[in-house]
């Protein structure tokens, strides 16, 4: 789930996110950014995924890809925490 | 004929943001130059005493330089008294942007007219400089050519009217504001490897007040290229000023949020130029009739910039 400590701030189709902690900042596109938003303890991969499917037509199994990436992604960034299994 | 001396010259109280300081020399000439260059700091209401001296010196054993002191840390020696004031300039913009903390920071120049806030955010080199001096002379008021502090909690551009640094691939386009040779000649006292031009009274140039910014324009100068003046977007105006603002670590998301606000709520350009007459007429007119990006863009700053 979302790490706090986290400011979001919605530009137009992207979302800058600043991290206290890690006084990071950084840009996430469209897509990046509703993953970020799904990241609340309850929603899972692949309910971002299926939601993702929906938004985007394209391949499933790419978007499953692009989706497990970035939230690994935002993972090492330390914006999101592993909650569960 | 040498400079004249034995007399102590002191500015008096000058303040940068909150930096306040003083400046003594015992050179004549220098001490008239560096009234001038330092006029647009002066304070009348500063009551408390200068945080630190800066002491501009006759070098020994190398006629016609000198040697530049804060209190009695030395900052350069045996330097020409023209780069003596650009050692000064620099220590100063580094003394004030710490001092000034307590404001989003950005490396920007920023010009006023009328009560309008105009940020010009960009690297060294970008042009920034060039462009406020041209403004500043066609009757903008001067905010700063360095660092613009932006006062989070009242929403306004803050003057520092430090004097405008001038590099020489500018002198041929400004001529008109050279600081001009030294008045004792043979003085050895050059020219400078920087022009420092003093803003404010008597010197024709003048000094804008708080206003609340309302353009932001990321200048970049290019040999030869077309004045052409492009709409950013929301998310390339917050890039632009977050690459420029000095101190948002410090401000973290507070500071973020601002960003935000001033990349959502002002009209945002990029200036590509190489004619610094035209690009000043491109900005006059863009004041003039303050023309939204489209209706679009507009559109969609509503609510734009907002933290959740």
């Amino acid at each position: 789930m979302r790490r706090e400590g986290a400011t979001a701030v919605e530009l137009d189709d992207n979302l800058a996110l600043y991290d206290d902690v890690g006084q990071l900042l950084i840009m996430l596109n469209s897509s990046a950014a509703l993953i970020w938003e799904c990241c609340d303890g309850a929603t899972t991969v692949d309910d971002m995924v299926r939601q993702l499917t929906v938004a985007h037509a394209g391949d499933a199994a790419e978007i499953a890809e692009d989706v497990r990436r970035t939230v690994v992604k935002l993972a090492e960034l330390g914006l999101v925490v592993q909650t569960g299994p | 004929m040498g400079p004249a001396r034995g007399r102590v010259y002191r500015t008096p109280i000058l303040t940068a943001l909150s930096y306040r300081f003083a400046v003594r020399t015992d050179d004549e000439c220098l001490g008239r130059r560096v009234d001038a260059v330092f006029t647009g700091l002066r304070d009348p209401s500063a009551k408390a005493p200068a945080q630190h001296w800066y002491s501009l010196t006759a070098a020994d054993g190398l006629a016609g330089t000198v040697d530049v002191l804060r209190d009695d840390e030395s900052l350069a020696r045996r330097v020409r008294p023209d780069d003596a004031l650009g050692w000064v300039v620099w220590d100063v913009n580094r003394a004030a942007a710490e001092a000034g903390a307590e404001h989003l920071l950005f490396h920007s120049g920023a010009v006023e007219a009328a009560g309008t806030g105009i940020l010009f955010p960009g690297a060294s080199g970008s042009g920034k400089s060039t462009l406020v001096a041209g403004l500043v002379r066609s009757g903008f008021g001067y905010l700063t050519d360095e660092l613009v502090a932006f006062d989070m909690a009242s929403g306004m551009l803050l003057p520092y009217a430090k004097p405008i640094t001038v590099k020489p691939g500018s002198f041929a386009v400004l001529s008109d504001m050279d600081p001009g040779a030294w008045p004792a000649p043979g003085s050895g006292h050059g020219t400078g490897q920087e022009w420092q031009v003093g803003v404010g009274e008597g010197t024709g140039l003048g000094i804008g007040t708080p206003c609340a910014p309302e353009f932001v324009i990321a200048p970049h100068f290019e040999p030869g290229a077309e004045t052409t003046l492009n709409p950013l977007s929301e998310t390339q105006a917050f890039f632009a000023l977050a690459v420029n603002a000095v101190n948002l670590v410090g401000h973290g998301s507070v500071g973020t949020c601002a960003l935000g606000r001033l990349a959502g709520e002002c009209q945002c350009f990029s200036l590509a130029f190489s004619d610094l007459d035209e690009a000043c007429c491109i900005i006059l007119e863009l004041v003039a009739g303050k023309a939204p990006r489209s209706p679009a863009d507009t559109a969609g700053l509503e609510g734009a910039g907002r933290a959740p």
